[in-house]
């Protein structure tokens, strides 16, 4: 089975925003190099500077924590295994990412039903505020409310935009699908989120 | 003019798409120009990149907790590997000490834990009662060894035995075993052990140098 995709399914190619790449992309992949010769100490480096990208992006694919876990952990253990199989055809950080992502797909075949009422409740808190921190917390979790009306696909889409700064052909890349239907998830996950945000956020929509 | 018609609506379309991403700076050049065209001549693609910026903003702000832990993750690498690069370490560790002085507090600090350690180990795991015909109380050890993993019993037998030595405890929680060896032999037994490639470390324990 291929871990780790070395084409870029886009059909487009990756195109450099600067001259090269920056320091922190060098450091990675020296440390993918070490690692491709079972060297525990790069592994440990990379994994603490994956580590909460990929949980922040598998949190809000998951819901679980234990299932988060479980995803994170075997990404790397992939990582690990078939670091010499990166070809530096695309991005080290969208090479990880698409392992998560397509552990996290199999991970939700098999526990389909999130904890969602458990969760929020979890969420709210009685403990008094003051009113910023209630208004934060009310966005928050009306934010979150709203994550959860949109498909998996399209929660992706939106975390990897919103949150990681990523561009759509690397999310493309990331998601094995078209450019177009990146756009496309995004602009219907928008109009979804923009409709469940309304009865909270009419102040700013 | 319904071409032209046409073509606008394609070109709001394209551009709305977009603006996520204009937000978060992620564009080419000529789609940024597009985008940015475009918003000069439509309130509705300005106000929704005020909602895009709003979201990038509130998606920074709704970060969760997730704990994970490379201590569980490091378990799942090979063991054999992980096993034996903390006995180099240890090892390292213990060389480096007959050369920098300022290590060899911190190696020997290292060394007395596993030795307490292994010694607590050993006499909880000993039974407070003694059976007839059990076996005298072992005598207390005066070196401690590390062995390669890949090591069998009849290795490890043969290299006790030809040393004159015996096991007295461990593993303790570095994996070190606690062995007794004859007292006047003791230096000239470091140095077959040490050269053993199955042996690791090997060091003395009751404060005498090897």
């Amino acid at each position: 089975m291929r871990e780790g995709p070395t084409v870029n399914v886009s059909g487009t190619a990756i195109r450099s925003r600067t001259a090269g790449p920056p320091q922190g992309v060098l450091d990675e992949l020296e440390l993918l190099e070490r690692i491709k010769a079972h060297d525990v100490d790069a592994f440990e480096r990379l994994y603490r500077i994956y580590q909460p990208r990929l949980a922040r992006f598998l949190v809000h694919l998951l819901r679980r924590p234990q299932l988060v876990e479980e995803v994170l952990d075997d990404t790397m253990m992939v990582v690990w295994k078939t670091a010499g199989s990166f070809r530096g055809t695309s991005k080290l950080s969208t090479w990880v990412f698409a392992i998560a992502y397509r552990k996290a797909l199999k991970a939700r075949a098999r526990w389909p039903d999130p904890l969602e009422n458990e969760e929020r409740d979890s969420r709210v808190s009685n403990d008094p505020s003051p009113d910023s921190e209630l208004e934060r917390s009310r966005v928050h979790d009306a934010l979150t409310r709203a994550m959860d009306v949109l498909s998996t696909e399209q929660r992706a889409v939106v975390d990897l935009t919103y949150f990681h700064g990523l561009s759509y052909r690397d999310i493309a890349e990331i998601l094995s699908c078209p450019v177009d239907t990146v756009k496309t998830r995004m602009f219907h996950a928008r109009r979804r989120l923009k409709q469940a945000l309304s009865g909270t956020l009419a102040d700013w929509l | 003019m319904p071409d032209q018609i046409h073509s606008e609506t394609n070109l709001h379309q394209e551009a709305e798409e977009l603006l996520p991403w204009y937000a978060t700076g992620q564009l080419e050049s000529d789609e940024r120009l597009l985008v940015e065209q475009h918003l000069s001549n439509c309130a509705h693609c300005r106000r929704q990149l005020a909602f895009e910026r709003r979201m990038v903003d509130e998606f920074d702000a709704l970060t969760p907790q997730v704990d994970t832990g490379w201590a569980r993750l490091k378990q799942r690498l090979e063991p054999r590997q992980s096993w034996r690069r903390r006995a180099a370490r240890e090892l390292a560790l213990l060389r480096q000490s007959f050369i920098r002085p300022q290590v060899a507090a911190v190696a020997f600090a290292q060394l007395a834990f596993v030795i307490v350690a292994g010694s607590v180990l050993f006499s909880l795991s000993r039974p407070s009662y003694r059976a007839l015909g059990s076996a005298p109380p072992p005598q207390s050890a005066n070196v401690i060894a590390v062995f390669s993993t890949d090591t069998t019993e009849p290795q490890l037998r043969h290299l006790l035995q030809s040393n004159g030595a015996s096991f007295v405890g461990g593993p303790t929680p570095a994996d070190a075993y606690l062995l007794r060896v004859p007292a006047t032999s003791r230096e000239v037994v470091l140095v077959h052990l040490r050269a053993d490639h199955h042996v690791l470390m090997a060091q003395p324990i009751d404060g005498a140098s090897s």
